[in-house]
């Protein structure tokens, strides 16, 4: 037989045959172990619970157009496509509107989105009734609500107003720039005259552009190469009386004239953009504390129907990631050049980061006392366990067991205990986190391989460091205390 | 030739001269027993010849060698290789079995062996016994593991404490045989005792009175 057979066969006999108190200091390494464990597997799944729970506090990305030109489905599709899909909780399109309620003379800021996805990025709204769940139902900002006096069941007329080319007084909100208008009229001597004018949101000439060729040259002729009589129409709205709002060109009436007149007939026969009205059923009322209570909320198809345009103003984003990550992601949907402009929102991400780091301190805390504790525990079991076997110390040493055997032993028994205590730990711990995890954050976690070797490592190394004080007291017991026949 | 030889042996504890100016030598196979009473000095002695404890003054030459100025680590050693211990109190392991104590003894002097523990359990009776625990064994049982665990290393030298201050007359004559045998084959025998008849069974007594010898005693009735 080996020694190291018969070390084994000493240090089981030890501990199967002494089991009660044997039982006492497994019984703390393993308790030790199990918090050690069940507090690891938590500490390394909180980021991911807490990043689920922190969800909750809305969005954490947000998604503009680069330039002016504004979002579409599409380009949306292709930034969304740099996240992994199991990360995002949800991507919300929102677009922007003022709307018209015209029984009340009343105008609101209206947002079309996806209701869908307005309860994964934004968890924390409150809805009185429910959200809409088909066309032509709407939820109403409680702000809203209360100035109107609307509740859930009643009805609602909106109008929207298009870029209104020629409604003069149209909010600057609605602003659509582009519209054009071209007319053309008598001049000189039965010479047409062509005018093309570019108009701003608020019905004002932006850009004016004259074919004079038809006229005398060096009169009328002018009309289209003299930067100071076009520059006399920007800004102005229509229609225009020659001689109030712009002066004639200098020896050429009759063209300026003809200008002004192809304008104002341009404008007047100009179809009128017809304004288009729904009818809405309110069925919820929507309660955040925030600037969402002064906006109404319809579907995407619902704003489509009544603006024409299939745009977006704005997507928020939920992205189960942390600050590192959400940087990353930005970064990539930049690169994509998809002209999307990636905003994180940092309120959210700096709390989560701080909420995070809090829990983990905790976490750690929490361990190291549990630890030190544990470490008490086994050292005074094994104290015990020393002046319990002073006299069978003191007879392996009589029998000549040098210092070093008698630390070999129980350290080895200090590890073994550890050992076992460890893979009791592990498991156990791993219930505890899973039983801790449910409760608290309501989902389950998965088995990390690596915490049981951890687990069992780090129990050994305590039961060592906790064999350390008995193990320098068994070694002073004097061997000749068996030879005086107490 | 002398296996043991203490010369001016002295040990002093403050005023106390636990044992003063002692003078003995034993021989290689011979059996010797120390007697006296409570306090003579008998357990220093034993401590001492152990190689357990040093002494104040003297020199104590076992198989040759000074053991009395050697550092604790290396009198583990000697003792180890050298002498076989038998206690009154038996001290076994006890959650260890019969055989597993002899292979303890074994193990810190070189390697285990199981077929040689048994043996040794067959020669004091006990090889029925073996994987019995200590406390499934009666005191002489014990006191007869214990003695196979002092001789399984073939040490020179058997020093016993009072081997049979605790078993009855049976047993104490079952312990005094295997002594008588293990003479015999040429085994040194030191039995520290206060009990007459088993130092009767010895060769010569030395007897101990307040730390010196008193008296050494020639017994001519040995093997008779």
């Amino acid at each position: 037989m080996t020694r190291r057979r018969m070390f084994l066969r000493m240090i089981t006999a030890s501990l199967l045959r002494r089991r009660s108190r044997m039982l006492i200091a497994l019984l703390s390494i393993g308790i030790g172990a199990t918090i050690l464990a069940g507090l690891v597997t938590i500490y390394y799944d909180v980021p991911r619970q807490m990043g689920a729970q922190l969800r909750s506090y809305g969005a954490n990305m947000i998604l503009l157009p680069e330039g002016e030109e504004k979002l579409d489905t599409e380009r949306l599709e292709q930034a969304l496509a740099q996240i992994p899909a199991e990360e995002l909780v949800g991507a919300t399109p929102y677009r922007y509107v003022r709307l018209d309620m015209t029984s009340r003379q009343q105008s609101f800021t209206s947002a079309g989105t996806d209701f869908e996805q307005v309860q994964k990025t934004s968890p924390y709204f409150s809805v009185e009734g429910r959200y809409p769940e088909s066309t032509r139902e709407v939820l109403v900002g409680k702000e809203i609500a209360e100035t109107i006096g609307v509740r859930v069941g009643s009805t609602m007329e909106l109008t929207y107003q298009p870029a209104a080319a020629f409604a003069s007084g149209s909010a600057a909100e609605d602003r659509v720039p582009g519209a054009t208008l071209s007319g053309s009229a008598e001049g000189w001597s039965g010479g047409v005259v062509y005018v093309t004018a570019a108009l701003d949101g608020d019905a004002r000439i932006a850009q004016i552009t004259i074919d004079a060729s038809t006229q005398t040259e060096e009169y009328g002729g002018r009309a289209d190469e003299d930067e100071a009589f076009a520059a006399q129409f920007i800004g102005k709205s229509l229609p225009l009386t020659l001689g109030t709002d712009v002066d004639a060109l200098s020896g050429a009436t009759v063209t300026s004239a003809a200008v002004v007149e192809a304008l104002n007939t341009a404008r007047a026969e100009a179809a009128p953009v017809q304004p288009r009205t729904l009818n809405f059923n309110v069925v919820g009322i929507l309660v955040t504390g925030g600037e969402e209570e002064g906006y109404v909320f319809m579907s995407t198809e619902d704003l489509v129907s009544l603006t024409g345009e299939n745009k977006l103003d704005v997507a928020e984003l939920s992205v189960l990631a942390n600050a590192d990550q959400l940087e990353a992601y930005a970064a990539a949907i930049t690169g994509a050049e998809i002209g999307v402009t990636p905003r994180l929102v940092k309120r959210v991400t700096r709390s989560e980061a701080s909420v995070l780091e809090k829990l983990t301190a905790l976490v750690f805390l929490v361990t190291a006392v549990v630890l030190l504790l544990t470490m008490i525990c086994v050292s005074t079991t094994m104290m015990a366990v020393v002046s319990e076997r002073r006299r069978e110390i003191g007879l392996r040493k009589a029998l000549g067991a040098s210092d070093n055997s008698i630390r070999a032993e129980f350290l080895g028994e200090g590890m073994f205990l550890g050992a076992l205590g460890g893979v009791m730990g592990a498991v156990l711990g791993f219930v505890f986190a899973q039983v801790v995890s449910v409760n608290v954050f309501g989902s389950s976690i998965t088995f990390q391989p690596l915490l049981l070797p951890i687990t069992v490592i780090v129990s050994m190394i305590i039961a060592a460091l906790s064999c350390l004080l008995p193990i320098k007291r068994a070694v002073a017991i004097d061997p000749a205390l068996v030879l005086k026949g107490e | 030739m002398s296996l043991l030889e203490l010369k001016n042996v002295s040990k002093i504890y403050g005023e106390l001269k636990a044992l003063d100016n002692v003078n003995i030598h034993v021989d290689q196979g011979e059996w010797v027993a120390i007697m006296g009473p409570s306090g003579s000095g008998k357990s220093t002695m034993m401590n001492i010849i152990g190689c357990m404890d040093k002494p104040t003054k003297g020199e104590v030459l076992l198989d040759g060698v000074d053991i009395s100025k050697e550092s604790s680590k290396h009198l583990t050693d000697i003792r180890r290789d050298k002498i076989g211990l038998v206690f009154q109190q038996f001290h076994m392991v006890n959650y260890l079995t019969a055989v597993e104590n002899v292979m303890v003894s074994q193990y810190y002097h070189s390697l285990p062996d199981e077929k040689e523990a048994l043996e040794a359990l067959g020669r004091v009776g006990l090889r029925e016994r073996a994987r019995h625990l200590p406390s499934q064994l009666s005191g002489g049982e014990q006191q007869r593991v214990c003695v196979a665990r002092a001789l399984i290393n073939h040490p020179e030298l058997i020093l016993a404490d009072e081997p049979t201050g605790n078993l009855d007359e049976a047993n104490e004559n079952i312990v005094l045989d295997l002594f008588a045998q293990l003479h015999k084959e040429g085994t040194t025998l030191i039995v520290v005792t206060h009990d007459p008849e088993v130092a009767e069974a010895a060769q010569r007594t030395i007897v101990l009175e307040h730390g010196r010898v008193a008296r050494e005693v020639i017994n001519e009735n040995f093997g008779k």
